[in-house]
């Protein structure tokens, strides 16, 4: 009991004494936003897996509820979505609507309840939990959970399509419940069923069912392998009998370009947890040892458990970060296209920055918005100076522009001198501008002995242009010196044996 | 014949795998105190290499870096492999003391010692690619480590190499044993001292709330 505090005491004090500094250093150089006012401390990993202090990269704007929008209270929304036409799009899930709000968030443009079927007839949602606007052909995907149905429509409300439960062999679940859905450039419909584990249904544009998408893996715990030793001697009837192993579902999913990006909620799962799918279903970070969320489970006493992250939702930005909600911890942790961690924000409190059911996430410009869907409410994230610092940065490194991007990793070393993405960038530029002495003391900084062993080739490449004569001459000297040493002791022995005692 | 000094011994033993150590015992020679110091530089080359290596060849445990798994690693080893060798060969006719074993021991480790050192100084010249040279240094102390020690173990206790081999391996089999004692041995220890210290919890709350 004692021990914790102490540590949180000493963070505390530790942040207190790097923000103290920070203070007296750059004070007048930047106008930094004091970033007082969160009810958590920000913090990053630092090489060893290990929490540091840090610098925030986003900080709490404002928290903006149904009422301040003119829509009246939402009732557990539970997905929201920028548009490319500038407006955010809310699914009040309890309320069976629609909200769509401005790009401010400071009043509500329309309200979606009821549709226009194709036949004439009006339709209402019932339960909807996702919603997906197309940039390409500008149709409103909704997942109508409840009504057992995608309804896909224009802006005008007036329903194009509707896809019901595939009556298909390879569809055999007895539900089909929406939860998220998406379309691709082709207008192919993607969407997460609730209960469903062999991944998403996919659709035609015309709504036909193809297949399923992008199944997780079955994580291969101990338990798994002895269950599939076992089977191995079984009888057909009994094999039949037994529970099956199978994968958690998907959770929710985001499209970027001609990739899906899937994360799962499940906390016991540590495989698969957010995956980047290609057109054929692979998944491209299977072979990165990439993990997601906190490294250290959250205890919580209440329950006396343990808690592993739960992705419940997923955004890629415009630029290409990656961000996942962590419905365990109420953080938002953000990643780059290489799935390095930038920032992690947010935490689970009742005050302006916390969550208490973290729902859904969303990007927009240099915003991050959190959806509650108990408070009901949703949180405005702002990035930082030193967030855009290291998002150029980022962004500059990751296209190959490593001397472009040295100034930038200045920058946020400036503000975060413990930034290790920003240590290994300036590693990088220097080595490729030829500093190689640079190089090998930001490498070292950074604990990266790959980029340190490629400085120091350099290094001593240079090192021995430069002194040539110098080490070639002791070389030759040394050998030489050698060579009279041993005749010269050759001899004392030979004259030893010769004048020496003739027996022992 | 083979009037040499003790630090002439060393280099003898070490550069004539075969008949070195015969030579060694046959002339009563070798001495403790040059086998303590080389069980001191073994320790110190165990440190090196897990703290002096070059930053290139990967990343140093500063932040968890504890001394006492490397003196296990190095001292700790050397006592259990002479204690365990000499109980095991008193038992089969060894003529070796332990003073001899753990001097006849030290003696053949000076191989891999140096290799330790000399690759602990490569690896601030080398790079990545030309790791090749310390590999092939490392083999290279390594063997002849090893065949120092089975020969140093074959004439302190006048063996035939196939009772070495046999002694070898039990004295292995021994160390494991020890191993195995001393966990016992700690988990009894913390079982008393569960004891002791819930007992005296009891009494000192009896005392204050009575």
């Amino acid at each position: 009991m004692y021990k914790p505090e102490k540590e949180a005491d000493d963070t505390k004090k530790r942040i207190l004494a790097a923000m103290c500094s920070f203070a007296v250093v750059c004070g007048s150089v930047s106008a930094f936003p004091a970033n007082a006012g969160e009810p958590y401390e920000s913090y990053n990993y630092d090489s060893w897996g290990e929490a540091i202090p840090s610098q925030a990269g986003y900080i709490p704007d404002r928290a903006v509820s149904g009422q301040e929008l003119g829509a009246g209270g939402f009732d557990s929304p539970s997905d929201i979505f920028f548009a490319g036409d500038g407006l955010m799009y809310i699914v009040d899930t309890k309320n069976d609507r629609i909200v769509a709000v401005d790009e401010d968030m400071t009043h509500t443009v329309r309200i979606y309840d009821s549709f226009i079927m194709p036949g004439g007839t009006e339709t209402t949602l019932d339960k909807p939990k996702g919603i997906y606007i197309s940039p390409y052909n500008s149709l409103m995907y909704i997942a109508d959970s409840e009504n057992e149905r995608i309804l896909v429509s224009d802006k005008s409300a007036k329903v194009i399509m509707e896809i019901k439960a595939p009556d298909d062999d390879m569809y055999n679940a007895p539900t089909f419940k929406p939860q998220r859905v998406l379309a691709d450039k082709a207008g192919n419909i993607y969407a997460v069923l609730g209960n469903i584990t062999t991944g998403a249904a996919m659709f035609s544009p015309e709504g036909r069912f193809i297949g399923f998408y992008g199944a997780n893996r079955v994580q291969p715990t101990a338990e798994i392998i002895g269950n599939y030793l076992r089977e191995l001697f079984m009888s057909e009837n009994k094999r039949s009998r037994r529970s099956r192993s199978v994968p958690t579902g998907i959770t929710s999913f985001d499209i970027e370009g001609d990739f899906i990006f899937t994360c799962t909620s499940s906390s016991t799962q540590r495989t698969d947890t957010v995956k980047k799918l290609n057109a054929a279903g692979k998944n491209i970070f299977a072979d990165l040892s990439a993990t997601f969320g906190d490294n250290v489970p959250i205890y919580d006493p209440i329950q006396n458990t343990l808690f592993a992250p739960a992705i419940v939702d997923i955004d890629i930005s415009e630029d290409g970060c990656i961000n996942c909600l962590d419905l365990t911890s109420g953080r938002v942790f953000q990643y780059d296209e290489e799935c390095n961690l930038l920032f992690i924000t947010g935490t689970k409190a009742n005050q302006l920055g916390g969550v208490n059911t973290a729902a859904a996430v969303e990007s927009h410009g240099d915003k991050i918005y959190v959806l509650d869907s108990t408070k009901d409410t949703i949180t405005v994230f702002k990035e930082t100076v030193f967030g855009a610092a290291v998002h150029k940065a980022t962004k500059l490194y990751n296209d190959g522009y490593y001397e472009e991007a040295l100034e930038p990793w200045y920058e946020v070393l400036r503000h975060d001198g413990n930034y290790r993405r920003a240590n290994i960038g300036v590693a990088s530029a220097l080595l490729r501008k030829g500093d190689y002495k640079g190089a090998m003391k930001y490498a070292r900084i950074a604990d990266s002995p790959e980029i340190y062993n490629k400085a120091f080739e350099g290094y001593r490449a240079e090192f021995i242009k430069k002194h040539f004569t110098a080490i070639f001459l002791s070389f030759f000297g040394a050998v030489t010196a050698l060579l009279i040493l041993g005749r010269y002791r050759k001899k004392r022995r030979k004259h030893k044996k010769k004048g020496g005692t003739a027996f022992r | 014949m083979m009037d040499l000094k003790q630090s002439e011994w060393v280099k003898h033993a070490v550069t004539h795998p075969i008949e070195g150590f015969e030579d060694m015992r046959w002339k009563k020679s070798g001495s403790l105190k040059i086998a303590v110091v080389i069980v001191l530089l073994f320790f110190f080359a165990q440190v090196a290499h897990a703290s002096l290596y070059g930053f290139q060849f990967g990343q140093p445990h500063d932040k968890t870096f504890s001394i006492v798994p490397y003196f296990v690693k190095s001292v700790v080893l050397f006592a259990a492999w002479t204690i365990g060798n000499w109980a095991v060969c008193t038992l089969l006719d060894g003529e070796g003391t332990a003073r001899n074993i753990c001097i006849y021991s030290a003696y053949s480790l000076i191989p891999y010692i140096v290799q330790t050192y000399v690759n602990v100084f490569l690896s601030h010249i080398l790079v990545r690619d030309e790791e090749v040279f310390m590999q092939v240094i490392e083999i290279i102390g390594v063997g002849w480590s090893a065949v120092l020690l089975f020969s140093a173990i074959r004439s302190v206790h006048q063996y035939s190499a196939g009772k070495t081999c046999m002694a070898i391996v039990m004295t292995i089999a021994s160390m494991f044993v020890m191993l195995f004692l001393l966990v016992l041995f700690i988990s009894l220890v913390q079982q008393i001292w569960m004891f002791v210290s819930t007992v005296w919890t009891e009494i000192t709350y009896r005392f204050r709330v009575g």
